[in-house]
């Protein structure tokens, strides 16, 4: 093989490795060129906004991630963070003195349920995650209907206390974003260094050979639409406390964000990759066009259309780098 | 304690309307290759599965060392050191070398729970360096060959400390080089005390390598032989239970004229500059390790993948063919080579497989005559003489040389010239592959040009008339049936490459 | 030896016949009809019943080509979009002075394109699941039909096109008459040609049926472009019965039309079903919903239903009939095969 061969590897080749980088970059120029374009964009109070907004996008991203590396998929968690939402709120109006963080558990645990149902269907009966969650996303919306009996909860109905979960702050920093940042270290740490995360990138990547490898795939299957669901819960009571209202239709739809905010960070479709960092970054890039298509004078009705679009061009541009990675180790080959 | 290290005794195993296995029996001495042999579906696998814990006995005992254990599940095998490296490499691709390696048994901190990294890192390398590979542990499993990916799975077995390695079919996959080295591995293994079961349909493989032979046939337990006490011909007729005796009924053919030419092939990645002829009658063999490029070619040629140059010639006239239906149309059949995967429709009739391809021919502009349908299938059933009770049986129901058979009658639906045969025989049991050779036979002396790829030695030598040898996806030799040796074809499939060229490509693998 | 023979051994069992799938749900339909008649007087009503069909056959048109849809293995979760997509640039031209004639052309014309879309992503990057495409074509298609229409509504189409949604043939509602040509169509395309038999032969086993010529890619974009086309033909007669549209009409069809070729029988893992199955479950959820909101049952808590009926529609199969039990299928012995 001649010196000039093994340099030309395919340019898909060199995107792949620097993926992140050039998600990062992608970003600062999309963030230049906003504030060229309207300089409110890097305000205090936007950037705020605009990060609050993005904690809880990818809190539900990173429990998403989890899901599609093991090659399934969760329609359902818009429903889910509904009725938590919901539950939680009705729970504190009913109850003022309830402390915030007793509010935030029962919405986990909601939300917890919520997964660990999925899980069970989809684990125990080997239901198609698409189906599955369709058909949960169903129930759980419906049963949020059924519980607010159509009537929203609204600000001034929720006690203080429970508004200023969302705009409190803990050591400095707002506690969204805490909350947010705990969950990125917990899960980096769980997926990358105990042994039941590397389980899920194994179930993934050849569930075959994981089952044959003793691993229990129902469990591990089981376990990621239960984060899942826990996440949802999660940030279904965030959700309400930073828009202080919950109501039936409440995040009608953000599955979609949620898919493309990981599409867009590099989780591959087919399972097995994807990264905490890469999720984050794809989250941030969701985040940044959402906040600011509305302040370039973006209709708000393209923007439902635009996100399609994301998501398709970067499934797209995966798939075609993938391929350029695969043609590179083709014609690294000796023929 | 027991002169044994494994013994399983009356193992049976029954799968809904399946006896897999009755009452086996089976003894692994300490430090012993032990080759278990048995055509295809005679137990072996579930055999395997029984010992690793993927499947529980319904009857029989196990026994470890002498003492009774019961191994429900994969981690009571792993613990007793039992490790198994399976056919078909069963690997996590996008998971590191280190992490393959350590799956199911990884390293953590007691108090913890925390994932060592470093040190499985270190271990990792350790075991590699030992098995004499010379890749990174840290680099993903999906960037490294076949052979490399097997070594890993050693180096796996061996980092649990296991007592008994299970191969399954190890070699199937490798070139005869990567052969070498693994039969070099296995040596090693047993020198330092480790017991093999090695299961293989080579005859090379199991001589080369094994001391003790068992034979499983039709899910029982034969006999289990040293070595050197008993001969090929008579192990054949352990594994089939009847002899063989003309195993090659290859027929003089009229060899007419050139029918398919094709000329400076390539396709990126996998061959380049292939050129050779066929003639109507002729049996060309194509032939040369797994690896060399031969499906490529062949599947190039019927339309699956894109050719990148090249041209190809039908009788004469040059060709351009996008896709298979094209290249059936144009006269050019092919039997892939996985005929579970690519041939059949399992769940289907012998009936809707067999005209699964021609089926707008046994229709009225488009609407399905299953009258004309069951007539042509059952004409080239037995035409075939496919074993069935009737042809609405499913595909699923017969054994691997019948399912073999449907496949050759779906090729014969269609008007060919060219029919490009991928290891005909594979997976199939002895007595039936002289029933196919028979129907190849028959197939060159009615005037196909036939084109068989094969990497059974006995069976190119002895069917073709012509026979092409590929190595590394170039064309390196063309042999007439006279200089046709083993030897020739050996040293035309595999002329070492210099040292220097070596280390560049394994380089280049490992990034 | 008779090859021709069928299989007389076991011969020609009642008990065979009658658990098929389409005998349950017939069951199950007249067991919903007992309990509904049973429960409100009006059900059994000719004139109620008549107009809960003509108000639920709009979504059953795109049932048709998501039976072969599901046969191939594949799913397109994009078809509500499509709907809506369709019907808002039909009443949007029209509305731009496009006689309705060829506002209805361009309808059935976008929603062909549609589905081809579709099709030609699927197979061209064959690494994407079908899943995956068509989420987010759904978002797409949808969010252009916000761009067009943003949140209006655009209606007050000519009085004929009513015909379509509300009128009327020998006293048959047109709808249904439509409904029932379009099904006999896609049963004689799906059991009765090399096409369908084609489309089973991908289900099953897809690279066999490339080796064995037949023409995968090609099949698979007629079939998605079909879905299309049929959900441009649920937006006209949607449209139609609406008399306006907006861009949120169809929102969630996809999961009503999923479950009923799931709970018709036809397995997601491809290959198995049949369409009269399909037809069948369009009625029965079509009845059941028209006998729930008679008892007023709430619109929410039909949503719940119709998710349950879904999840159990799929989750029936899993359980094997084994001697007189029913006997949970151990997902330990069956193999592990999940792709979205």
């Amino acid at each position: 093989m001649t010196q000039k061969d093994r340099n030309s590897s395919t340019w898909s080749a060199k995107i792949a490795r620097f993926r992140e980088a050039g998600l990062l970059g992608f970003i600062l120029v999309l963030s230049v060129i906003v504030q060229f374009r309207n300089p409110s964009f890097l305000t205090i109070e936007n950037i705020s906004d605009m990060v609050t907004n993005t904690a809880i996008l990818s809190i539900l991203a990173v429990g998403m991630m989890l899901v599609i590396v093991t090659r399934g998929i969760d329609l359902s968690i818009g429903a889910t963070l509904a009725l938590s939402g919901m539950i939680a709120a009705q729970t504190v109006v009913a109850n003022p003195e309830l402390h915030p963080v007793l509010a935030i558990l029962l919405g986990t645990c909601i939300g917890l349920i919520c997964g660990m149902v999925l899980g069970w269907l989809v684990a125990r009966f080997g239901i198609l995650p698409i189906i599955a969650s369709l058909g949960m996303m169903n129930v759980f919306r419906g049963l949020t209907f059924m519980v607010s009996d159509g009537k929203w909860v609204s600000a001034h109905q929720m006690p203080a206390s429970f508004k200023a979960i969302a705009t409190s702050s803990l050591l400095g920093i707002n506690t969204l974003i805490m909350i947010a940042i705990i969950i990125y270290v917990v899960s980096y740490y769980f997926i990358n260094h105990t042994r039941t995360g590397r389980q899920i990138y194994a179930v993934g990547s050849n569930p075959d050979s994981a089952q044959i490898s003793g691993i229990n795939n129902g469990r591990i299957l089981w376990l990621v639409y239960s984060i899942m669901g826990g996440l949802s819960g999660l940030s279904g009571v965030l959700w309400v406390s930073k828009f202080a209202s919950a109501q039936g239709d409440t995040a009608m739809g953000y599955e979609l964000s949620v898919i493309a905010a990981c599409v867009l960070g590099g989780v591959s479709i087919a399972g097995g990759s994807g990264k905490i960092s890469g999720v984050i970054l794809g989250s941030i890039l969701l985040g940044i066009l959402n906040n600011a298509l509305p302040l370039i004078n973006v209709s708000p009705f393209w923007q439902m259309g635009i996100q399609g679009g994301i998501i398709l061009i970067a499934v797209l541009i995966n798939a075609v780098v993938k391929r350029g990675v695969d043609r590179n180790h083709l014609m690294r080959r000796n023929v | 304690m027991s002169e044994y290290v494994l013994e399983l005794r009356g193992i049976t195993k029954t799968f809904p309307g399946v006896r897999a296995l009755d009452h086996v029996h089976f003894q692994l001495k300490k430090g012993q290759i032990h080759a278990l042999m048995g055509e295809n579906g005679a137990g072996k696998s579930t055999f395997i599965k029984i010992i690793t814990g993927v499947h529980r006995p319904d009857e029989g005992e196990i026994y470890f060392q002498g003492e009774r254990v019961d191994i429900n599940h994969p981690k009571d095998a792993q613990q007793l050191g039992i490790a198994a490296i399976y056919q078909h490499v069963t690997c996590f691709p996008d998971l590191s070398v280190t992490e393959n390696i350590f799956m199911g048994h990884e390293k953590i901190d007691k108090g913890t729970k925390r994932l060592l990294w470093k040190q499985m890192h270190q271990e990792a390398q350790v075991l590699l360096t030992e098995l004499g590979a010379d890749f990174d542990p840290k680099t993903q499993m999906g960037a490294l060959s076949v052979a490399q990916q097997q070594i890993v799975e050693i180096a796996k077995a061996l980092s649990t400390n296991a007592k008994i390695i299970i191969m399954d079919e190890p070699t199937a996959a490798l070139t005869k080089r990567e052969s070498e080295e693994l039969y070099r591995i296995t040596e090693q293994l047993r020198d330092r005390g480790v017991s093999v079961i090695f299961i293989s349909h080579r005859f090379e493989d199991m001589y080369r390598l094994a001391s003790q032979v068992t034979v499983f046939r039709d899910s029982r337990y034969i006999g289990s032989w040293a070595i050197n006490e008993i001969s090929q011909e008579d192990l054949i007729v352990a594994m089939v239970g009847r002899e063989i005796t003309q195993l090659f009924p290859k027929k003089a053919a009229q060899i007419g004229e050139e029918v398919l030419r094709v000329d400076g092939l390539g396709r990126t990645g996998y061959f380049k500059n292939v050129s050779f002829t066929l003639h109507r009658g002729e049996i060309l063999g194509l032939t040369g390790l797994v690896g060399a490029g031969r499906s490529e070619v062949c599947q190039a040629i019927f339309g699956l993948d894109a050719l990148d140059a090249g041209k190809v010639f039908l009788k004469g006239k040059e060709i351009h063919i996008d896709n298979p239906l094209q290249a059936m149309e144009l006269g050019i059949g092919y039997l892939p080579e996985d005929r579970q995967k690519q041939g059949l429709v399992l769940p289907w009739s012998i009936s809707s497989n067999i005209t699964l391809p021609a089926i707008g021919k046994y229709a009225k502009k488009g609407w399905l005559s299953r009258h004309k349908e069951d007539e042509a299938a059952k004409t080239l059933a037995q035409k075939l003489q496919v074993k069935a009770r009737s042809i609405y049986d499913p595909v699923s129901s017969l054994s691997g040389g019948n399912q073999q058979k449907v496949v050759f009658a779906k090729l014969l639906t269609a008007q060919l010239d060219v029919i490009i045969l991928d290891e005909p025989t594979k997976g199939v049991d002895v007595g039936a592959k002289s029933a196919i050779y028979e129907i190849i036979s028959d197939l060159a002396s009615q005037g196909y040009g036939i084109l068989l790829v094969s990497s059974e030695m006995p069976e190119v030598i002895g069917m073709s008339d012509r026979i092409v040898v590929m190595r590394e996806g170039r064309v390196t030799a063309v042999l007439d049936r006279e200089e046709a040796t083993q030897e020739a074809i050996l040293e035309a499939s595999m002329v070492s490459i210099s040292p220097r060229n070596r280390e560049q490509i394994a380089e280049a693998r490992m990034i | 030896m008779d090859l021709l023979r069928r299989d007389n051994e076991k011969g020609f069992s009642w008990k065979g016949f009658f658990l098929q799938w389409e005998w349950m749900l017939i069951l199950i339909f007249l067991l919903v009809t007992a309990i509904n008649s049973y429960l409100s007087p009006y059900y059994l009503n000719y004139d109620n019943l008549r107009d809960a069909t003509m108000t639920f056959l709009d979504k059953a048109f795109i049932v048709l080509p998501m039976v072969l849809i599901i046969i191939l293995a594949d799913i397109d979760i994009s078809v509500a979009s499509t709907v809506a997509l369709s019907a808002v640039v039909m009443a949007d031209l029209y509305a731009m002075g496009v006689p309705m004639e060829v506002a209805i052309l361009i309808c059935l014309a976008v929603g062909a394109l549609c589905g081809f879309i579709n099709g030609w992503l699927i197979v061209r990057f064959k690494e994407l699941s079908a899943v995956i495409v068509t989420l987010a074509t759904m978002i797409i298609y949808r969010g252009i039909a916000y761009m067009m229409l943003e949140d209006q509504a655009v209606g007050q189409f000519p009085e004929w096109f009513k015909f379509l949604g509300w009128g009327y043939v020998f006293g048959i509602p047109f709808i249904l008459i439509a409904f029932v040509v379009c099904a006999i169509a896609f049963a004689l395309l799906l059991h009765k040609t090399t096409f369908g038999r084609r489309i089973y032969a991908i289900g099953n086993n897809p690279t066999a049926s490339r080796f064995s010529g037949v023409q995968v890619d090609r099949i698979k974009i007629i079939v998605f472009t079909l879905a299309g086309l049929m959900a441009a033909v649920t937006a006209l007669f949607l449209t139609s019965r609406m008399g306006s549209t907006r861009p949120n009409v169809a929102t969630g069809y996809e999961l009503d039309v999923i479950a009923m070729v799931v709970l018709g029988g036809i397995s997601t893992a491809g290959g198995k079903g049949r369409m009269i199955g399909a037809v069948i479950a369009v009625f029965l959820i079509g009845y059941l919903r028209y006998g729930l909101g008679l008892i007023n049952i709430p619109a929410q808590a039909l949503l719940i239903i119709i998710g349950l009926l879904l999840i159990g529609a799929v989750m029936v199969p899993k359980l094997k009939i084994r001697g007189s039990g029913w006997r949970k299928a151990k997902p330990a012995d069956a193999p592990v095969k999940r792709a979205l």
